[in-house]
């Protein structure tokens, strides 16, 4: 109390005790004592001589009736004048005491002039306490018949049965007298005092009869029976909430094991009802976190149950629905947003059926319930660049949990790292709720005097999850002081000071023994197993009666559409606020496709002078870059999205929202990226490189590309448990992509293992990449303004005249040696020509061209059985008109694509220029695959055209052989001949799906972890689970 | 998302079938222009390509003449890219395969490599690619002491081209590439023979084409019906005319037989005497110039 405030209240005590009658000795000793409490020896005469001064003491009598009068209509406006100055200083708390203060001086001498009751009103109204608290204020002190006492905030304890008077609340108690409570409801406080001859104990000492006390936080009277009235049982009294709440709260441990054998939990018996708030203490290692982890339902006790108003916490989770809040030791803010953000999103997932003004009003009152309005409109920020406090950041994550109003609250830590300020004002807020009806849990290490009193109940753990206390925080020092015989074992609290001391307990219980030298051994006094035997033995707990209803709950989920909105709002907002972010993505795209389509954009033309599009040896490799720039693009942006959410998605765990509907807003917003970036980057690419027309195949391509790594990045996102892992990830999925995506290693040089000729490898179908590349490169071939023209001639062309130039006399050589070896008798030889057989019937049996041949059965006649002399002579001609045929129908494709040339040139067309503009000869020689030396090979039996894929058809053994050589224009698909392009980016959006399956099921989390028992904390569907080391993170 | 999907593929083949509304009036045009082409007997024309010595070996003379390697007077490797057509990939095949033996001839090895490049795109382009082995070639080429292998290669390979054009029915193309490779050789010629034009040796190396153009016009008659061949046909005529001013006398004497150490050598004793004047040189050096430029450009 400041110098002035005390000088204040020293002159209002004076001119009201210096009314009508002056000073009686009982009011100045009263003065006298409140000095003493409140300073030291040596300032007690400077006030009391101020007092003295202004009261009149010793000058009394002297003064006649005028004087009287005129005088206190000065002391009128002088009080006046102090109370108006305690007002700017003192808070409603300690205004009400002053006020009390003010009657009890009064009332030691029950002097209760008219002038001393005036100013006092005076002083009740100038510090706007409610006229009918006054009076109830007044009234409590002053009357000492409990009859007089009718009002609802007082309770009276004594050993009758029945109340006196109708208003007042009453409770039977073994105790002469009566102990009389009063509540003054407009600021929480509790007074009593106590009308009788016993000697009761308040908080360790004895109350004087007709004094009244304060009846703090972590109070107990003790009558001289024995009974305890704990301040938690007296709020319970006062409190009408708590008496409407239906909540029980049973919970009984038997056993819990952690996953590596440890038992954890032993025998932990909890039964509470609504309004209570219950701290968790315990060494370091004594399994509180895990204590609480078990009471919420997080983790599942390997023997035992918990139930919540007689519903199982593990196995009846629908009925529990939104009942439990967690609130854990992490931030589980999204720092992107404001404080007002964070808690809206959050309400608007808790409460489908509020309007939006109902929601903006619930979150800024829980926002001024929690201080932190003016804070509303701050950005959180990082723990590392922090915009809000630490205090208020625990409060908005308190916040989250309090605005959908859970009816049971667990708390882990929630004022470690906080100071003593903000620790107290966070404990303020949990009883505050617990004192509506609310069932609070808290773990909590070193707490203050302070706020250890406020607990209602207090559980201590020991080393290895035995439970040592269950009870009255400031009883559990007595309780282990008697327990190991301390003198002064009676007395829980400071004498003088009222602290509490909780690390006395934890000496008490980890005391050590000492060796012959006075060392501290490790051996404890009393092991935790003595402990628990004495616990066991003290502490007999009831169960709570089960309420026989569904415990409250004001949780309502909207539908998974709505959530997929709001999922995707929050997370786009957040994602615009944070501005490096949305740079660096919006710009990566752009600046890439510069840089590479700068670098490798040069003078092409032969002869080195101009850029000519058609001349660009780095196309192909240009087509590649994008395809890994936009894998690179997706992986990147999605590779830490889950990994980031994750606390926020631990959070939102008890809310049972959709993981489909999360995902899917994911996803959106991730595509939506995707397709900025890539689109950014074709437009870029493409006019740079002076592409022409490609602009929205190749961006759909790029597009489905980035899609499909955006699911494959939220895959290991949700699979590892740091951005670092997962950015590890990303050159292990790229490089692969990048080996077999078709360009850099030529599919037909891979090892023997995976290499099929003829085919793209199986493995390489898994590949994004080559799907992508052979998409593009088909596309752009095939489509590409001026080959389009002319390609059906061209394919035709080189379809016919492989046949007439290779294969027909590929076959008329095999003939030839069958005719010659078909008879031997020699084995090996034999095979040969059954070989060869084989071949001739799978190229012939198919094929349109057959004059001469119409009606023979291939596979039939030229079987090794049936193949003659003659039949082979037939065959021979027949090759030779087959061959012919085909150099016709070659050379009248070569004809008509000359003549379409022609025709356009005559139109005005420059074909030159639109060759230039529109082919690239790389480009082309790739899809010819011009450099291959052997274009007809022999492989597994059958003949591979090796030369022009791009000009070759699919001959699929069955619907759904899909398989074929690199860059064929066509691909089969059930049946259908489907363009590659095509082809390719639904193969593509298959793949994404079924990573999106993977990614729902969580298939690749769920191998991480069963793949070596690696050890994910921080896991997603069960966030909670500890590390599988025996104890605790404190 | 699949809606999205399904749209953007709707899309996609909506952009794939848009463009060149004129192929029908291509179509259409094939339709009126279409006439029986004359069935040519493939035999006799591949009797007459047999006739034809290959243009390199007009190379080889210059070499011999003294004068020096020019590559100005060559077909720019560059002009690669203007050859669309398959006429015209065939011309200049047979026109860069005659600078690839001039270049080869005098060892220049750098520019031998760039027709050897644009040499193997063009036989890519006519689906006869298989004759370049380009590795070996330019491997070949790196070093100038394997020189006769090479040329001995690409003489070879141009030979095996032709023999394979007339196996697949294309002798047309072997046509145009044999007289592709004539014309850049008459035009080498021409040119060198300007530069040095005392020099006898190459004026009737000139005049003796006359019987080479001769059985060229007579090969590309076949071709009358197509279009380009015919438009060739007509210029070469015009060359044909002016070679015509130029008298060959051809002087029989009987061949006597004499022995050599022992073995009898028959001596032909026939002479042939070519006139040829300045002015015939410069008309047929005009005029191979222009025909040779129409090709190349």
């Amino acid at each position: 109390m400041s110098e002035e405030i005390l000088k204040a209240l020293t002159q209002l005590f004076a001119i009201i005790t210096k009314q009508d009658g002056g000073v009686t000795e009982n009011e100045r000793q009263f003065v006298i004592k409140f000095f003493q409490t409140e300073l030291d020896q040596d300032s007690i005469k400077e006030y009391l001589e101020l007092y003295d001064n202004i009261s009149g003491y010793k000058k009394q009598g002297t003064a006649n009736e005028d004087k009287n009068k005129l005088t206190s209509v000065k002391d009128s406006v002088k009080t006046l004048g102090i109370c108006k100055k305690i007002n700017k200083t003192l808070t409603q708390k300690q205004k009400a005491v002053v006020l009390i203060k003010l009657l009890e001086l009064v009332g030691s001498d029950k002097n209760f002039t008219p002038h001393r009751i005036e100013i006092i009103n005076t002083v009740s109204t100038v510090f706007n306490i409610e006229q009918e608290e006054y009076n109830l204020v007044e009234k409590f002190i002053t009357s000492e018949k409990i009859e007089e006492l009718n009002f609802k905030d007082i309770l009276v304890l004594n050993s009758s049965n029945e109340k006196s008077a109708e208003l007042q609340k009453h409770t039977h108690g073994h105790i002469n007298g009566t102990l009389i409570f009063m509540r003054v409801n407009s600021v929480g406080m509790y007074f009593t005092k106590y009308l009788g001859e016993e000697s009761n104990i308040l908080n360790g000492f004895i109350m004087e009869p007709n004094r009244v006390y304060l009846f703090s936080h972590g109070s107990t009277i003790k009558t001289q029976a024995g009974d305890a009235l704990y301040y938690s049982d007296l709020v319970a009294h006062f409190n009408e909430e708590i008496k409407t709440t239906k909540l029980s709260f049973n919970a009984n441990v038997e056993e819990f094991k952690f996953p590596n054998g440890a038992i954890g939990l032993r025998d932990i018996l909890i039964a509470e009802g609504p309004g209570k708030l219950i701290g968790i203490m315990g060494a370091s290692g004594a399994g509180k976190t895990t204590l609480l982890l078990t009471l919420a339902g997080l983790e599942k006790p390997s023997k035992g149950e918990i139930l919540i108003n007689g519903f199982d916490i593990n196995r009846q989770k629908d009925k529990i629905q939104g009942v439990i809040g967690f609130v854990s030791q992490d931030d589980l803010l999204i720092e992107e947003l404001t404080v007002y953000q964070n808690l809206y999103y959050n309400a608007k997932l808790c409460f489908a059926d509020f309007t939006e003004q109902q929601l903006q009003e619930r979150v800024m009152s829980t926002l001024e319930n929690l201080g932190l309005d003016q804070r509303k409109d701050l950005t959180v920020g990082s723990i590392l660049d922090k915009k809000i406090s630490g205090g208020q950041r625990k409060r908005l994550n308190i916040a989250l949990e309090l605005i959908r109003e859970p009816a049971i609250l667990f708390l882990d830590e929630p004022t470690s790292g906080l100071s003593s300020r903000d620790s107290e004002n966070v404990i303020d807020l949990l009883k505050e709720l617990s004192l509506k009806g609310k069932l609070i849990f808290v773990v909590i290490h070193q707490p203050s005097s302070e706020i250890y009193k406020m607990f209602d109940k207090m559980v201590i753990m020991d080393t290895g999850g035995y439970p040592s206390y269950y009870g009255s925080p400031v009883e559990a020092v007595t309780y282990f002081k008697k327990a190991t015989h301390q003198v002064d074992s009676n007395r829980g609290q400071c004498e003088t000071c009222g602290n509490v001391n909780p690390e006395q307990i934890f000496n008490i219980i980890e005391a050590k023994v000492v060796d012959e030298y006075g060392q501290p051994t490790n051996k404890r006094k009393v092991t935790p197993v003595q402990w628990n035997d004495m616990y066991k033995e003290r502490f007999k707990i009831q169960r709570i009666e089960d309420v026989k209803e569904e415990p409250p709950s004001t949780l309502k989920i909207p539908n998974n559409f709505k959530q997929t909105i709001i999922f995707a709002t929050r997370d786009f907002l957040s994602k615009l606020s944070n501005k490096q972010y949305l740079l660096i993505n919006l710009l990566e795209a752009p600046l890439l496709a510069t840089i590479l389509a700068f670098i490798i954009k040069y003078k092409s033309a032969p002869g080195g002078k101009e850029y000519i599009f058609r001349f660009n040896d780095n196309f192909p490799a240009f087509l590649l870059m994008s395809i890994i720039v936009g894998l690179f693009m997706g992986l990147t942006v999605s590779a830490e999205e889950i990994i980031r959410d994750r606390k926020i998605l631990k959070r939102e765990s008890f809310l049972n929202l959709s993981w489909n509907s999360y995902l899917v807003s994911k996803l959106s917003i991730l595509f939506l990226i995707s397709a900025i970036q890539t689109l950014t980057f074709v437009i870029i690419g493409n006019l740079i490189l002076e592409i022409h027309g490609m602009t929205f195949a190749f961006w759909f391509v790029l597009f489905t590309t980035a899609c499909f790594a955006n699911v494959l990045g939220l895959n290991i996102s949700s699979a590892f448990n740091s951005a670092v892992t997962v950015y590890v990830m990303i050159p292990l999925l790229l490089i692969p992509q990048m080996i077999l995506s078709g360009l850099l290693f030529n599919f037909d040089k891979l090892n023997n293992l995976i290499s099929t000729k003829g085919k793209v490898p199986f493995i390489a179908d898994l590949m994004a990449s080559r799907w992508a590349y052979e998409a593009l490169a088909t596309y752009q071939f095939t489509n590409n303004d001026y080959e389009k023209t002319y390609f059906q001639y061209h394919k035709e062309e080189s379809k016919a005249d492989f046949k007439a130039a290779y294969m027909a006399d590929e076959l008329k050589r095999r003939n030839l040696f069958v005719l010659q070896n078909f008879e031997s008798k020699n084995d090996s030889i034999k095979n040969l020509v059954a070989a060869n057989l084989t071949i001739l019937i799978d190229n012939l049996k198919n094929e349109p061209f057959k004059p001469g041949m119409e009606n023979t059965d291939f596979s039939k006649e030229f079987s090794l059985q049936n193949y003659t002399k003659i039949r082979g002579g037939i065959l021979d001609a027949y090759l030779d008109d087959y061959k012919k045929n085909y150099q016709e129908i070659s050379n009248k494709n070569v004809d008509l694509a000359e003549k379409k040339m022609a025709f356009y040139e005559k139109k005005g067309f420059n074909i030159n220029d639109e060759k230039n503009a529109h082919y690239n000869e790389s480009l082309a020689d790739l899809v010819k695959n011009v450099n291959v030396k052997q274009r007809l090979l022999e492989y597994d039996g059958q003949l591979i055209q090796q030369i022009n894929p791009i000009f070759q058809d699919p001959s699929p053994k069955s619907a759904v052989d899909y398989r074929t050589a690199f860059f064929l224009p066509t691909k089969n698909l059930f049946g259908q001949s489907v363009s590659t392009y095509l082809f390719n980016v639904l193969v593509i959006w298959v793949m994404t799906l079924l990573f999106y399956i993977s990614l729902y099921f969580e298939w690749l989390r769920k191998l991480v972890e069963a793949s070596g028992k690696v050890n994910i904390p921080n896991k997603l569907t069960r966030p909670f689970k500890r590390k599988q080391r025996f104890g605790n993170v404190s | 998302m699949k809606a999205l999907s399904i749209g953007l593929i709707v899309l996609v083949l909506a952009a794939c079938s848009s463009k060149k509304p004129d192929d029908q009036a291509f179509l259409k045009s094939l339709d009126s222009v279409q006439t029986k082409g004359t069935t040519i007997d493939e035999e006799v024309i591949n009797s007459i390509l047999q006739q034809i010595p290959s243009p390199l070996e007009i190379s080889v003379l210059l070499k011999e003449s003294g004068t020096k390697y020019n590559s100005n007077i060559l077909n720019t490797a560059d002009n690669l890219s203007k050859y669309n057509s398959n006429y015209k990939k065939a011309l200049n095949l047979g026109v860069y395969g005659t600078d690839l033996g001039y270049t080869n001839i005098y060892e220049q090895n750098q520019d031998g490599i760039k027709y050897l490049t644009s040499i193997k795109s063009l036989a890519d382009g006519l689906n006869i690619g298989q004759f370049f082995d380009i590795e070996t070639i330019a491997r070949l080429a790196a070093n100038s002491k394997n020189l006769d292998s090479l040329l001995l290669i690409t003489t070879q390979n141009f030979n095996s081209i032709n023999h394979y054009l007339q196996t697949q029915s294309r002798a047309n193309l072997s046509v145009l590439l044999l007289t592709g490779g004539w014309v850049e050789a008459m035009q080498i010629t021409c040119q060198v023979a300007a530069k040095d034009p005392k020099n006898k040796n190459l004026q009737e190396k000139i005049g003796e084409q006359k019987i080479i153009l001769e059985q060229i016009v007579l090969l590309l008659s076949f071709y009358k019906d197509d279009e380009n061949m015919a438009s060739l046909l007509k210029d070469l005529s015009d060359l044909k005319v002016a070679f015509d001013k130029i008298n060959i006398i051809y002087t029989y004497k009987e061949s006597t037989m004499k022995i050599v150490d022992g073995v009898a050598v028959i001596e032909d004793n026939s002479t042939t005497t070519i006139n040829i004047t300045d002015k015939d040189i410069a008309a047929i050096t005009s005029l191979t110039n222009s025909i040779r430029n129409k090709i190349i450009s």
